[in-house]
């Protein structure tokens, strides 16, 4: 996308990168504890994948999508089946997933996990987002 | 003729309308129904039962954690709308 002599977006870029997708990762998991959650910390995330995907400036995206689709795919059947056993199976869960001391960070049940699970798929999809329609333009 | 009946209509629309919305429960007055005991639990036991001291998310993950798996849902059928409108690989012949 951009010219290849670039040199200073692309070191810019590479060392804000790990930054911003620190940020997501933290916002994602403080989600119990914070404002915030998987859907704001996936954003994040996506945003840092984005900023690499824009500086890099790679064009083919064909099997990128496939995997990002697959990622989300199993993050949200694992939303589902961590849900599900936390309805069906509640004290089997309870001992798997604790409720702990609220204020630690493992704390909260089945909270993280399914915080997790839509990041990963909120990230993912805007990631495709950006993806497709980017090269559209 | 038809205008004046649609007018005739659509005076009466109006003024069963307003005649509603001048009804309606003051603002933030504590009488109103929508503060009933559901808000009250949120609010009070919500770190109890599920352990997260973030109120919203125990919210949306705990208590209404399948309305949460709708939402991912709508945006995961979203990419996939997306991918089959605007992606042009070169796997299908399109």
């Amino acid at each position: 996308m951009i010219e290849d002599n670039d040199i200073i977006l692309k070191q810019a870029a590479r060392v804000l990168t790990p930054f911003i997708l620190i940020y997501g990762i933290y916002i994602t998991f403080h989600g119990h504890l914070t404002p915030g959650g998987g859907f704001s910390g996936g954003t994040v995330i996506a945003s840092s994948l984005i900023l690499n995907r824009i500086s890099s400036g790679n064009h083919g995206s064909g099997p990128e999508i496939d995997r990002m689709m697959g990622i989300a795919s199993i993050a949200l059947v694992c939303y589902g089946l961590i849900k599900a056993m936390g309805t069906f199976f509640p004290d089997f869960t309870h001992r798997v997933l604790p409720r702990g001391i609220p204020g630690d960070l493992l704390s909260g049940g089945a909270i993280l996990p399914l915080n997790i699970a839509v990041g990963f798929v909120v990230a993912c999809v805007m990631y495709i987002f950006f993806c497709l329609i980017g090269e559209e333009a | 003729m038809k205008r004046i009946t649609v007018g005739l209509l659509l005076g009466a629309m109006l003024v069963v309308l307003l005649s509603t919305v001048s009804e309606m429960p003051q603002f933030g007055s504590p009488s109103n129904p929508t503060h009933n005991y559901i808000s009250s639990r949120y609010v009070g036991k919500s770190a109890l039962e599920t352990g997260a001291v973030n109120v919203v998310t125990g919210i949306i993950l705990d208590y209404r954690a399948f309305d949460t798996f709708g939402e991912a849902t709508v945006i995961f059928v979203a990419a996939l709308a997306v991918i089959s409108v605007l992606a042009r690989g070169g796997r299908s012949g399109d």
